[in-house]
């Protein structure tokens, strides 16, 4: 069979609606780079969602779960592989990312004979520094984006600009309980974008939005949803850095979410 | 090692091991004798319970040979949050050994997304024991370590110590491993019985009692090093994890031993 300019270009367009359809129904995940460490914030319902990948590194994501857990697995082995062989200091979300994770997606990607990863993965990375703190957005098609302060995956690009825009709001110094209140409340304006675009086509109807339409989004959601957290904390001495924080560590600050109150 | 394989995994994390430790079949016959006197050897490590948990203590001294080759050498290591390994035996070994099982537990938790069980941990050190044995029988490679180790299951501490082909023995009081452990045994046995039981000691005089026991190793032995320069190393594992001896108290033990101001009360408790 030819393969026509054309069908090339509508094969990778419907393969690239496969994944997007897959990706939309994903829980959001903000990430936050504060002087108290790096966070990723996020809701999950059944599944655990935020992984340890190394001992400066984390992971979290939106998609199929299997193959969350094939790039999860995948990477915590070329992290420990290559930790063991040379040294923990030469395990970086730049390299693992861009040498290991990168260009298996791209090339399973244009397979036209598998279908391809439903995965749109972050890593966030503490640096010895803050100003060194990393996020990699990484997408199901290889590409990946590089970011400092704040991060999100999304089910849509539209939500996730705007996550993206408001964590950028939250203050380096703020607390822990400040940091997750933030990013929950950017994860229900995330959410809200999306549930209100159903096509994904960025023709969203004008949700309201605002800090009040949010905090009723997050009750709702949090109704049959858990709050996640993974914290690489920066004033610990263990080498191992993460730290999983569930809603018993977080009580204070999601009971009152809980009940919809901004207080 | 590695975890569940998927198309997508295994071309992310390719055909080979993850963790695999080296094993060094030795020089073979008509090898060098003059070699083995370059190859560093760590010496005496004690560890004893105490009320509180568990106290490693460990001396300085790393030896090739006749030679003092290193006075600073640290022989009570991490693996864990709550697990420690004391070794003795050929130092490039052991370090190469702690530096994968470190990895191996972490990489199990991380990978399996549950702590690795301490029956996992204990196997893991009898099987890099094991893989040493080709070249400990040419004197060359061999290690031994002591395992000290807090065990939430039980709430309490537990020691574990290995033979040379990688048995595992679980001790009661205390574990001695390095040259200088077989002159001090039957001391050990001496303090229990006529003293108290390690386990029943406050932190303070097992402390004490253990750096007696390693001052007596480094009089009787060659190889292990005294205080008189370095400090020797202590480390502790409670329910809380592992800290090390502050240099403070560590030093305040050590003077009272010198000066024989040790007091210890053998009725007590």
């Amino acid at each position: 069979m030819m393969l026509s300019p054309y069908d090339f270009n509508e094969a990778f367009n419907q393969r690239r609606d496969h994944a997007e359809e897959g990706l939309r129904q994903g829980s959001p995940v903000a990430g936050l780079s504060l002087d108290l460490g790096v966070l990723l914030i996020t809701v999950r319902r059944t599944q655990r969602k935020v992984y340890e990948v190394y001992d400066r590194m984390m992971l979290s994501a939106v998609g199929n779960q299997s193959d969350i857990e094939a790039v999860r697995i995948g990477a915590v082995d070329v992290a420990h592989r290559e930790g063991y062989q040379r040294s923990p200091d030469d395990v970086t979300a730049q390299r693992l990312v861009g040498f290991s994770l990168s260009p298996v997606l791209k090339e399973l990607f244009r397979d036209q004979w598998r279908s391809p990863a439903v995965v749109r993965a972050l890593f966030a990375e503490m640096g010895k520094l803050p100003a060194d703190d990393a996020f990699f957005a990484l997408n199901y098609d290889g590409e990946f984006v590089r970011s400092s302060r704040c991060a999100a995956v999304a089910g849509t690009p539209q939500a996730e600009a705007r996550m993206v825009e408001e964590l950028a709001t939250v203050s380096t110094d703020a607390s822990l309980g400040d940091a997750v209140r933030a990013g929950l409340l950017a994860w229900a304006g995330a959410w809200r974008a999306v549930t209100a675009d159903p096509g994904g086509r960025g023709q969203a109807s004008e949700a309201p939005a605002g800090p009040d339409a949010a905090l009723g989004t997050l009750a709702e959601q949090l109704k049959d949803g858990r709050v996640e957290v993974g914290l690489l904390d920066r004033a610990s001495r263990r080498e191992s850095r993460f730290r999983r924080l569930g809603e018993d560590d977080l009580a204070e600050v999601v009971a009152p979410l809980r009940r919809g109150s901004g207080e | 090692m590695r975890g569940e394989s998927t198309d997508l995994h295994s071309a992310i994390a390719g055909p080979d091991p993850v963790l695999a430790l080296p094993v060094h079949p030795g020089l073979g016959a008509g090898a060098p004798e003059a070699s083995h006197g370059q190859v560093a050897h760590g010496t005496t490590v004690i560890a004893v319970k105490c009320v509180d948990g568990v106290i490693n203590v460990g001396d300085r001294r790393a030896t090739a040979s006749y030679s003092v080759m290193y006075d600073q050498a640290e022989k009570v290591l991490a693996l864990d949050d709550f697990t420690l390994l004391a070794i003795s035996g050929s130092y490039a070994r052991s370090i190469e050994v702690v530096r994968y099982l470190r990895h191996a537990f972490r990489y199990f938790e991380r990978s399996q997304l549950q702590p690795m069980s301490l029956d996992g941990k204990l196997s893991e050190v009898a099987r890099a024991v094991a893989a040493g044995l080709p070249m400990a029988m040419q004197g060359l490679g061999g290690f031994i370590p002591i395992l000290s180790t807090w065990d939430p299951s039980a709430g309490e501490p537990r020691i574990f110590f290995y033979d040379a082909m990688g048995a595992r023995f679980e001790s009661a009081e205390y574990g001695a491993a390095g040259s200088g452990s077989v002159q001090i045994r039957g001391a050990f046995e001496y303090v229990v019985r006529t003293k108290s039981p390690f386990r029943q000691m406050p932190r303070a005089d097992a402390l004490r009692e253990a750096l007696r026991l390693l001052d007596i190793a480094a009089d009787l032995d060659a190889a292990t090093g005294g205080w008189a320069k370095v400090l020797p190393l202590a480390r502790v594992i409670t329910a809380e994890g592992i800290q090390d001896v502050g240099e403070a108290e560590l030093r305040a033990a050590v003077a009272g031993l010198a000066q024989g101001e040790a007091t210890f009360v053998a009725d007590r408790g």
